[in-house]
């Protein structure tokens, strides 16, 4: 794995920012839930003070009559009534709901609010029960009575409304008015569809009436248990108490089954009919805010009234739909309510009896979105943040992997060139690469001083060993003038021989110091190789009678500047070379190439390839590579001297095994 | 009376072993181990041919300078350098302070003595008039090989002895190659390649310095040399 690579993924850790903030906007919303849940509490506790002892607020008065305004007896009455209303409900008391919306009168329920535990039952035995669901909305009374016969019957259709022989099944309705005087309407009908309700009106003498009441209007329908009737009841009409009793005949004409919640007898009013002030609704209303649903109920738990906008938008931003998908997904802790509720008694005016709840229902919606605004900042910032860090670190990991390649390249070009660099890049560098970096250029300083001690070691030792064996030599010498013995001049005769050979290797090993000397002190001469070539080609067969040569020159001439002894001389080690390596017999050729640059020189014999390791190492000082048992002196200086005459002329030496690996080609590229 | 050597060399062992060979000569030898015996005891009396390391116990070109004040003493004094140092700025040095050969110490005894004779040989025939049968003239040149002198349009060309001798090798038959061990050979000097090189990049030079059409000494590549009339 690249160092770029590597810091990368380091950078990538910085994602941890993301994450970590996610964790905080947890810990901030339930921060922030926490403190909507407080105000939320002040607020509903603040909106509950403002309603304390308002009853007149919470419950409906009854509508004072014009006639009456001046009698202290209704307002009483209406205060008694309102006393009790916030009382916990009879069994005969009717609670209607708050409704959101008007039902259609049209006999069926499914407009209606689906709450089953909003239902109250009147049951007489268990053939004789029915149930109401009431409920008001914009000062009218909606009632939905569901009846439960086992014979509906209607009435005679065309008959006169006071013949009891026709009645079928009929429901009483009684309130109180304003005054608290008993009222009684009856609802009938002679098949489904609107009906309407009629009072039964005593004439001056005595006859009976049954005029329809214009104001109350409804509709029957046959259920599968019996009946349901739905019906509207303006609430002006309406004091504090309102009944409904069933007449269930199973016949035309017959007794009637009466049950309900209004006396049988004289059809008066048993229970009370609670409901919110016209007032509170606009009075809530005021205290609403979008995502705010406030709601008033009586202590029965029946609610009052109620203004709702949690669905109403608020007015902060919102996110992208990705994002806030991404949130609900991630961010959000599953199975957590989504919503807020504080609840607060409203007490009377002495504090000692509630009167009603308040209960404020927020949405998460608020601070979700807070949340989630400050979750979009947080990721921005820290999305930003890691693209800095990742960027940078990727910008510094790839400057970092820059200097390395170049201190690579350099170290590398170091020890493979044999005159070592000994600039060496980053030394300046103050950091740790910078250490590294000098203490490279120290040690290539030093390993230069080595070899350039090792290359001129020959030469040196040559030098120093002269002496001495001037003196072996020039004694043996003197010794050969003195009368010895047949059997002490066999040893003098082996010691001058190894004298000689100890003398030859002292020439070889000062052979490259030599040719330095040489090329510093040659001069150049514009020359045509060819038939130096050709003469030296020419020499060397009469010079090795064991190997055949071949000369392959260009026709025209090919003039070059240069050193012709010394190009000779590289000849004679290309051709020394190839003879050694080379089995008896076999063709050397000598080939010359005309680049347009360049005259390229190529020697080739037939003999053992090169071994692989070899390849560039070849034309260094003091390297061979030669089979063992090769008893002349060789100090790996033959190449040497051949690179060193091609660099002299702007050139390079190169040796490569033949491509079917049948020998060595040897090329010499001087620059022309 | 015998003729005196001088050889001026710190290493004991080789100025004992040089004197022995000139003494069984017949030559009278002196050894002196630095420039300072040397000059005190040449104050006294010049020797007639004076042998010289170059470096002397603790001067390292003691040699070159004692060459020098060698020299202002006499002009015809031959000088030999003998020393372990084969450079070719040495020998450079060497010839241009007047010394009369400069050779290096792998030579053979024989071979030093037959340098010394030449030598001795040439001082010899420079007192005597010329005589013309000794004489080999190649158009422009013209050897003296009793004296060892080689002349070019009747200018005198200072040459060494070592050049003599390879000058002679290749004119006595000219177009002739000779490749550098006969050459070395001739010379009596036991050289590698690249200082016969020198040498004669050398003769040319001194040649050419009194006719910048000097061409007579060719190069075969390969091979050696020859003389071109």
């Amino acid at each position: 794995m690249s160092l770029r690579l590597k810091l990368l993924l380091l950078g990538l850790a910085t994602l941890v920012l993301p994450w970590g903030g996610c964790r905080y906007a947890r810990e901030m919303e339930s921060a922030l839930r926490e403190g909507e849940a407080n105000s939320l509490q002040a607020v509903s506790q603040t909106i509950a003070a403002s309603l304390q002892g308002r009853t007149d607020l919470l419950y409906r008065a009854p509508p004072p009559p014009a006639e009456a305004a001046d009698e202290p007896q209704p307002d009483s009455g209406a205060q008694q009534a309102t006393a009790q209303a916030f009382d916990k409900p009879g069994p005969d008391d009717l609670e209607p709901l708050a409704l959101t919306a008007a039902p259609l009168l049209d006999g069926y329920g499914d407009d209606w609010p689906h709450q089953p535990d909003a239902w109250t039952g009147f049951k007489k035995d268990e053939h004789h029960h029915f149930a109401v669901l009431s409920g008001v909305y914009e000062r009218m009374l909606y009632v939905l009575l569901e009846v439960n016969d086992e014979h509906p019957l209607y009435d005679a259709p065309g008959t006169n409304t006071l013949d009891a022989a026709t009645f079928g099944d009929r429901v009483w309705l009684g309130f109180d008015d304003a005054q608290g005087e008993q009222h009684q309407v009856f609802i009938s009908a002679t098949g489904p569809g609107s009906v309407s309700a009629r009072r039964i009106e005593s004439g001056e003498y005595g006859q009976r009436s049954a005029p329809v009441e214009p104001r109350i209007r409804g509709a029957w329908q046959p259920s599968r248990d019996g009946y349901r009737i739905e019906l509207r009841v303006p609430l002006s009409m309406i004091g504090h108490s309102f009944g409904i009793l069933v007449d269930d005949r199973d016949a035309r004409g017959a007794a009637p089954v009466s049950y309900g919640t209004l006396r049988s007898d004289d059809l008066h009013t048993l229970g009370r009919l609670i409901v919110a002030s016209p007032e509170l609704s606009p009075y809530l209303t005021q205290f609403l805010q979008p995502g705010l649903k406030l709601a008033v109920s009586s202590p029965a738990g029946r609610v009052l009234a109620r203004a709702d906008a949690l669905a109403r938008p608020l007015t902060l931003g919102r996110e992208t739909p990705v994002l806030a998908s991404l949130y609900r997904r991630f961010v959000d802790r599953p199975g957590e309510r989504q919503v807020l509720e504080s609840t607060a008694p409203i007490y009377d005016r002495d504090h000692a009896a509630v009167i009603g709840s308040l209960e404020v229902t927020q949405t998460a919606d608020r601070w979700i979105r807070l949340r989630d605004h400050a979750l979009t900042r947080m990721l921005t910032f820290t999305l930003a943040t890691s693209l800095v860090a990742v960027v940078a670190m990727f910008a510094f990991a790839a400057w970092l992997a820059l200097r390395l390649a170049r201190l690579r390249s350099a170290s590398e070009s170091a020890l493979t060139r044999s005159g070592l660099v000994t600039s060496f890049p980053e030394t300046e560098a103050r950091d740790e690469l910078g250490d590294v970096a000098r203490s490279f250029s120290t040690l290539l300083a030093r390993l230069n001083e080595y070899t350039s001690y090792l290359r001129t070691l020959a030469g040196k030792l040559a030098h120093e060993i002269r002496t001495p064996l001037t003196i072996v030599r020039s004694s043996l010498d003197n010794l050969d003038s003195e009368p010895v013995g047949e059997e002490a001049r066999a040893y003098l005769t082996r010691a001058r021989q190894g004298s000689e050979r100890l003398n030859a290797i002292l020439l070889a090993m000062g052979a490259a110091t030599r040719v330095e000397e040489a090329i510093g002190g040659a001069e150049r001469v514009t020359f045509d190789l060819v038939p130096l070539l050709g003469s030296a080609v020419a020499a060397y067969r009469g010079a090795f009678p064991g190997r055949e040569f071949l000369a392959e020159l260009p026709p025209g001439p090919v003039s070059l500047n240069g050193a012709p002894d010394l190009i000779v001389q590289l000849l004679d080690k290309l051709i020394d070379n190839a003879v050694d390596f080379s089995p008896a017999g076999a063709r050397i050729t000598v080939r010359l190439h005309l680049e347009p640059q360049a005259a390229l020189i190529e020697v080739e014999n037939p003999g053992p390839p090169l071994p692989l390791h070899v390849e560039g190492r070849l034309f260094e000082s003091l390297w061979q590579s030669r089979p063992d048992g090769d008893s002349r002196p060789h100090f790996g200086l033959g190449l040497y001297i051949v690179r060193l005459i091609a660099e002299f002329h702007g050139g390079e030496a190169a040796a490569r095994n033949l491509e079917d690996g049948s020998g060595v080609r040897v090329s010499v590229r001087l620059a022309r | 009376m015998k003729r005196l050597i001088a050889i001026v060399e710190d290493e004991a062992a080789l100025r004992d072993n040089y004197a022995a060979a000139f003494t069984r000569d017949g030559f009278a030898v002196r050894g002196y181990a630095n420039r300072a015996q040397a000059l005190a005891a040449f104050g006294t009396r010049l020797p007639d041919l004076a042998i010289i390391d170059i470096s002397l116990e603790d001067e390292p070109e003691g040699g070159f300078e004692l060459c020098r004040q060698l020299r202002a003493m006499s002009a015809e004094l031959p000088i030999i350098f003998l020393t372990a140092r084969d450079s070719e700025l040495d020998a450079v040095s060497g010839l241009r302070l007047g010394a009369d050969d400069f050779l290096t110490k792998d030579l053979s005894l024989a071979h030093l003595s037959a340098r010394v004779h030449a030598l001795f040989r040439r001082v010899d025939a420079l007192r005597q008039p010329e005589s013309a049968e000794e004489l080999l003239r190649r158009g422009p040149l013209t050897l003296d090989a009793e004296r060892m002198q080689a002349q070019w349009d009747g200018q005198v060309v200072l040459l060494s002895l070592t050049e003599f001798w390879i000058v002679h090798a290749l004119a006595r038959h000219p177009g002739h190659v000779r490749n550098r061990q006969q050459l070395m050979d001739a010379a009596s000097v036991v050289l590698d390649d690249n200082t016969i090189t020198s040498h004669v990049k050398r003769i040319r030079r001194k040649f050419q310095a009194l006719d910048p059409r000097f061409d007579a000494l060719q190069t075969v590549y390969g091979m050696g040399y020859r003389w071109v009339e």
